[in-house]
């Protein structure tokens, strides 16, 4: 592309970035003079570029806007959001033409009447010269051929005289040029000189044009744009012209002084760089306009002669008014111009790559030598080799931080969007934007902005509700937006909170079903946080309605995927009615990372720093040990159950020689990763030190290997695989997606053991056995001393909470420990207390409880396998029995009337559950028939076996509560009989459903409490009636 | 161009004479240290290192369906490029760089095993030998290849 024209693409995108950001703060503040001129002047620039390369429809476009800009400027115009709302249009048909002109370096074909009389019209809210774009136009056409004018002093007829060109430039109405009365005795008395540089160059006519397109090149050059910053440029044209002009005819006294020519240079203390700058653009200008090469130098003579007052000015100006320049400077920024952009020079971003690369591969060397002088004990490499590694080092942090830049440059675009859906949606929304200035790398920022710009779009729109809801919930009428970007342990993590309505569970839950993501009894078991991650899931836009703005089908998925391809994680918090947190943490940089060494079988893989959480050491005897679901390994880490994956099988690196129980009985690692919001751990053989590494993109043959994110090479010079966690996760995903094999019965599996799982606390006292106790029936672990048990009645006692508890022990060849203190399990009924004396608290963890034998010992349920182990399953209402002579009596005493005559039917699937309720409704004084399931329950009907009150579980294989309930109530003989339904979920719609069909009540299973009462109650109900 | 010669850098696989056209050989190395890559294609030797460049290895005779070892096996690679990739093919052991008149060129057999067919450009007659030239771009060509191998 035609150096020039790719020059004005850059810079015209950037002032009009600027620009967009500028009038959304303009029109919140449109009396701020500075940013009214300073986006006048953008959009000017733009407009006389665009002129001067021959792109008449982006200048007519520019044209327009920048009149009715004019009218605001001169006060002929209120600022007003529709005005703005058009010029911003304006600005986007720019952008887009200017993506035309990207791509085909012509201006693409196009119609911009509409847009222009709408701009017009909004300009001429007063009066205007219909004719004025008209006539620009042509003036500004003929820019083009101002190389020719300047090359003969005579003018062909017909062309456009300099005044009017001047006139043209100055575009929009403005107070009258007064010196143009001046300009003209000027030129005539500089025209008269002869054999003067002036003559020499043609006169007058082309230094004007000269010092126009030195303005236009000052204002389009990022370093020295500032020095006009607050400088009426039209006014400076003409000192400037003016100046010239006399400087180069001769008659330096007759022009203006240099101080009031270059005001703007001296006032911003014009630094030596700048003034390079200047000259060379200067020079490119005069070479611009084909001056012969003598001329050329002279005229940059002129001014360097010139220039060296306008240093020392600067300097003075700068020392005295240090104040003023601050204020300056202050100035400049607010008007949109970096401070810092003075001292920067435009590298091409591919540069930048390249030295990146190179960069990278010098730190890889140096890692290898670094490892070649760790293997040799007394090199005389070793000084220099860590002089190296040193600068390697900092040339590393000093490459990395050309590619830094401000988060806030993928903001930029954030105030106009706002802006726009404030007007679309009739909402009102503020926009925080906290640590713009946090710096990435350019190629992380790329990535990220789409991410972002949805989320904040998300917020405004989902999140934010109507003003009028906003009272009505007591908020503020102005929703808040905020984006907050800090450094975070080697990452950037940038949050998007929003004060609004947060995401509404329940919609979530239902669409879940909807989209089948998720069972109802999942769901139920789900906490809010969980359900709200449902948004990342493909397909699950919550707003009811897809409006403009979002919601157009790319959902939160994308945005996980897209922060997920650059090793980000992105994670949510919501509270229904106050309002959404998103939080993204992304690495600093992409190309160098951090990554854990670990060792599978014989081979090494790395594991980017960033998706782990922690190590896990595993051995039997160890603190942390992989136990197995089905096969399935687990790791209990505090209270959470991870999946684990075992690295090994994963890469298919398993062969049944080694596979054997002895290499999975020694010590393993656990990589504890988290992927999203799945938290899980990859089981690996070895850990090593973390290095830094290059990641490198692998072999387009073994690019569909998601397993992996990329290949390096260590300090030892071996190639090194790069795992990828999000690709492990997906891989294990597809596995269980896997309808030919075993996957699908495995999930299947694992789905009825999570079903049936419950928390059991193993305990020891005495013998080898192994025993246990569902955790929900105790009440507490305490461990007491065993000098404060105290005997009564010949039975160990103990003070617990200023009461007497008596102490039970599980046989009574048990003996309580002599000395030191006594481990009990405290279970509670009604108002009683009492504790089992054990020998040591093993574990508590979530298994089925699957009695296999059942047990005619007192005090036993039976014997199950838990966790690999013959396990003895305690019946805790045979010692409350032994306790206190009889069950708790608290609860029950009142019912001791009713209860001889009663006969209850209990239906459970569960066959723990019979066997531990039957005892404590059988000591309660109730006969008990008990069956597992509701077949042999309606058979007992048939057989017309008669009961007082029938107690069912809800949820059983074949038929459920529900339906049984039904058919019980259908006829027969128990059409009358009281129902308690029982569960182990109680939600209000379960409660419902339950009495639709027939249940008197409803008891949720281990309330013991309600359970006793319930059954009193119906069964008194029934009495009662007969 | 009739009767140029062309050069190749004969190797042998499984004593099998083969030939690659000189101008697609970048390098010969010896034997290397190879880090495996877990779930890559049965013909993925691995990944190495070359002067700090990640070169995919290639097991040539896995590739061609030839049986595992054999006599004189020294373990070394030739070094291609392919769509700006570069691969190492591992061999058995590398002979001369001969060179061929054009017009001693053989088509292939009609007769020769689809595998080998796939990627061989052709024959050339040698005194009591025949050499295969393989050609690179066929021979790396994965996608399509792994299709005709099944």
């Amino acid at each position: 592309m035609d150096d020039l024209l790719s020059e004005f693409l850059t810079e015209t995108s950037e002032s009009i970035d600027v620009v967009d950001v500028e009038l959304v703060t303009l029109e919140q503040d449109p009396t701020n003079k500075p940013i009214l001129d300073n986006i006048f002047r953008l959009v000017h620039t733009i407009k006389g570029t665009c002129g001067f390369l021959g792109l008449p429809r982006l200048e007519t476009v520019a044209h327009a806007g920048e009149n009715v800009l004019g009218k605001f400027r001169d006060g002929e115009l209120v600022v007003t959001p529709g005005a703005v709302t058009l010029i911003l249009a304006a600005l986007d048909r720019i952008k887009e033409i200017l993506a035309g002109l990207e791509a085909t370096q012509e201006e693409p074909e196009g119609d911009d009447s509409d847009l222009i009389s709408q701009l017009n019209i909004v300009a001429s809210g007063g009066t205007i010269d219909g004719a004025a774009p008209v006539a620009e136009k042509a003036a500004e056409e003929d820019d083009m051929v101002l190389p020719e004018i300047t090359q003969s002093t005579n003018m062909l007829p017909g062309q456009v005289s300099l005044e009017e060109l001047e006139a043209a430039f100055a575009a929009a109405p403005g107070p009258d040029d007064e010196d143009n009365d001046e300009n003209v005795a000027a030129e005539e008395s500089a025209e008269s000189q002869d054999d003067n540089i002036l003559t020499r160059i043609g006169g007058v006519e082309p230094v004007k044009v000269i010092v126009h397109l030195f303005h236009n090149r000052i204002l389009a050059d990022a370093t020295v744009k500032g020095l006009m910053a607050g400088i009426n440029t039209r006014d400076s044209k003409d000192k400037m012209g003016n100046f010239f002009t006399a400087c180069l005819s001769g008659k330096q006294d007759a022009g203006p002084s240099v101080s009031a020519a270059f005001a703007g240079f001296i006032s911003h203390g014009i630094t030596e760089e700048q003034n390079e700058t200047i000259c060379k653009l200067l020079t490119s200008v005069l070479e611009e306009v084909d001056l012969p090469p003598l001329e050329v130098d002279a005229f940059v003579e002129t001014y360097r002669g010139v220039s060296v007052d306008i240093l020392a000015e600067a300097r003075e100006a700068s020392k005295n008014n240090s104040k003023k320049g601050k204020d300056a400077a202050t100035t400049a920024k607010k008007s949109g111009e970096n401070g810092v952009a003075n001292q920067s020079i435009r590298v091409n971003v591919q540069v930048l790559e390249d030295l990146m690369t190179m960069v990278s591969e010098l730190v890889l060397t140096r890692n290898q030598l670094m490892q070649l002088l760790r293997n040799s004990d007394d090199s005389e490499f070793s000084i220099p080799l860590q002089r190296l590694s040193q600068c390697t080092t900092e040339l590393q942090e000093g490459v990395m931080k050309t590619r830094m830049q401000p988060v806030g440059n993928a903001w930029a675009k954030l105030p106009r969007i706002i802006r726009d859906l404030q007007l679309e949606l009739d909402k009102k929304i503020d926009l925080q934007m906290l640590g713009a200035d946090t710096e990435l790398d350019r190629q992380v920022l790329e990535m990220i902005k789409d991410p972002l710009t949805h989320m904040v779009r998300n917020s405004a729109d989902h999140g934010i509700e109507m003003p009028a809801d906003r009272l009505a919930a007591g908020k503020k009428e102005t929703g808040t937006v905020r984006l907050n970007a800090f450094h975070e342990g080697g990452h950037i993590i940038i949050e998007i909170t929003d004060d609004g309505a947060g995401l509404p569970v329940e919609k979530l839950k239902a669409k879940a079903l909807k989209n089948e993501l998720a069972t109802q009894e999942e769901l139920d078991e789900m906490s809010d946080n969980q359900i709200q991650r449902f948004i990342f899931h493909a397909g699950f836009s919550t707003a009811e309605k897809v409006t403009a703005v979002s919601g157009r089908g790319v959902g939160m998925d994308v945005v996980r995927s897209n922060i997920e391809k650059i090793g980000g994680t992105v994670d949510l918090k919501s509270i229904e009615g106050k309002g959404t947190s998103f939080s993204i943490k992304i690495p600093l940089t992409l190309a160098i990372v951090s990554a854990l060494i670990v060792k599978c079988r014989e081979e090494k893989f790395a594991i980017p720093q960033i998706s782990v959480l922690e190590l896990v050491r595993a051995s039997h005897d160890s603190e942390h040990r992989i136990e197995h679901i089905n096969n399935t390994p687990v790791l209990r880490l505090r209270d959470r159950l991870l999946p684990l994956i075992r690295l090994d099988e994963i890469l298919g690196m398993t062969d049944a020689e080694t596979d054997t129980d002895e290499a999975k009985s020694k010590e393993d690692y656990i990589v504890i990763s988290q992927v999203g919001t799945f938290t899980f751990g990859i089981v690996v053989d070895q850990v090593f030190d973390t290095e830094e590494i290059v990641v490198k993109p692998v072999a387009p043959i073994l690019r569909d290997l998601h397993t992996f994110a990329g290949n390096t090479i260590l300090g030892d010079g071996k190639v090194i695989m790069i795992l990828d966690p999000n690709g492990i996760v997906s891989q294990i995903g597809d596995n269980m997606n896997d309808t030919t094999g075993f996957g699908m019965e495995e999930e299947e599996t694992l789905k009825k053991t999570k079903d049936d799982r419950e928390a059991i606390l193993l305990f020891g006292a005495g013998g080898n056995n192994c025993r246990a106790v569902p955790l929900s029936l105790v009440a507490r672990l305490e461990e007491i001393d065993v000098a404060s048990i105290e005997k009564s009645d010949g039975k160990p006692v103990f003070q617990y909470r200023g009461r007497l508890m008596p102490l039970v022990t599980l046989d009574d060849s048990y003996q309580l420990k002599e000395e030191g203190r006594q481990p009990v399990l405290v279970f509670t009924d009604g108002d009683k207390t009492m504790g089992i004396a054990v020998d040591e608290i093993l574990d508590i963890l979530e298994d089925e409880i699957d009695i296999e034998l059942s047990s005619g010992i007192q005090g036993q349920v039976g014997t199950a396998v838990i966790n690999g182990n013959a396990t003895e399953i305690i019946d805790v209402a045979h010692y409350i029995e032994k306790a206190f002579g009889t069950l708790g009596t608290s609860s029950t005493s009142g019912h001791m009337g009713i209860r001889d005559q009663s006969h209850l039917l209990l239906i459970d699937d569960s066959k723990f559950f019979l066997n531990m309720i039957k005892p404590l409704l059988s000591a309660a004084g109730y006969k008990i028939t008990a069956v597992d399931n509701a077949g042999d329950a309606l058979r007992l009907r048939e057989k017309g076996q008669d009961f007082d009150l029938i107690i069912s579980d809800i949820e059983m294989p074949d038929m459920d509560g529900f339906g049984f309930a039904e058919k019980v109530r259908e006829g027969g003989i128990w059409q009358k009989t009281p129902m308690v339904a029982l569960s182990s979920h109680q939600t209000p719609k379960d409660f419902a459903r339950g009495r639709e069909v027939g249940f008197d009540d409803y008891v949720v299973k281990l309330d013991r409490e309600s359970l006793m009462s319930t059954i009193v109650e119906q069964i008194g109900k029934t009495q009662n009636a007969a | 161009m009739k009767n140029e010669n062309r050069d190749f850098v004969t190797i042998r696989l499984s004593g099998q004479l083969c030939g690659i056209p000189i101008l697609s050989v970048h390098d010969v190395l010896s034997e290397q240290t190879i880090t495996a890559v877990p779930l890559a294609p049965s013909a993925v030797a691995g990944v190495l290192n070359l002067r700090g460049r990640i070169v995919t290895a290639i097991n040539l005779r896995e590739r061609l369906g030839l049986d595992d070892g054999g006599e004189g096996n020294e373990n070394m690679s030739i070094v291609v490029e392919y769509e700006g990739e570069p691969y190492s093919l591992l061999i058995d052991s590398v002979g001369d760089v001969l060179s061929f008149p054009e017009d001693k060129f053989e088509r292939n057999p009609v007769t020769l095993d689809a595998r080998w067919q796939g990627v061989s450009e052709g024959i050339y007659h040698m005194e009591g030998e025949l050499l295969v030239i393989l050609d690179v771009e066929k021979l790396l060509n994965f996608g399509t290849s792994q299709a005709t191998a099944a």
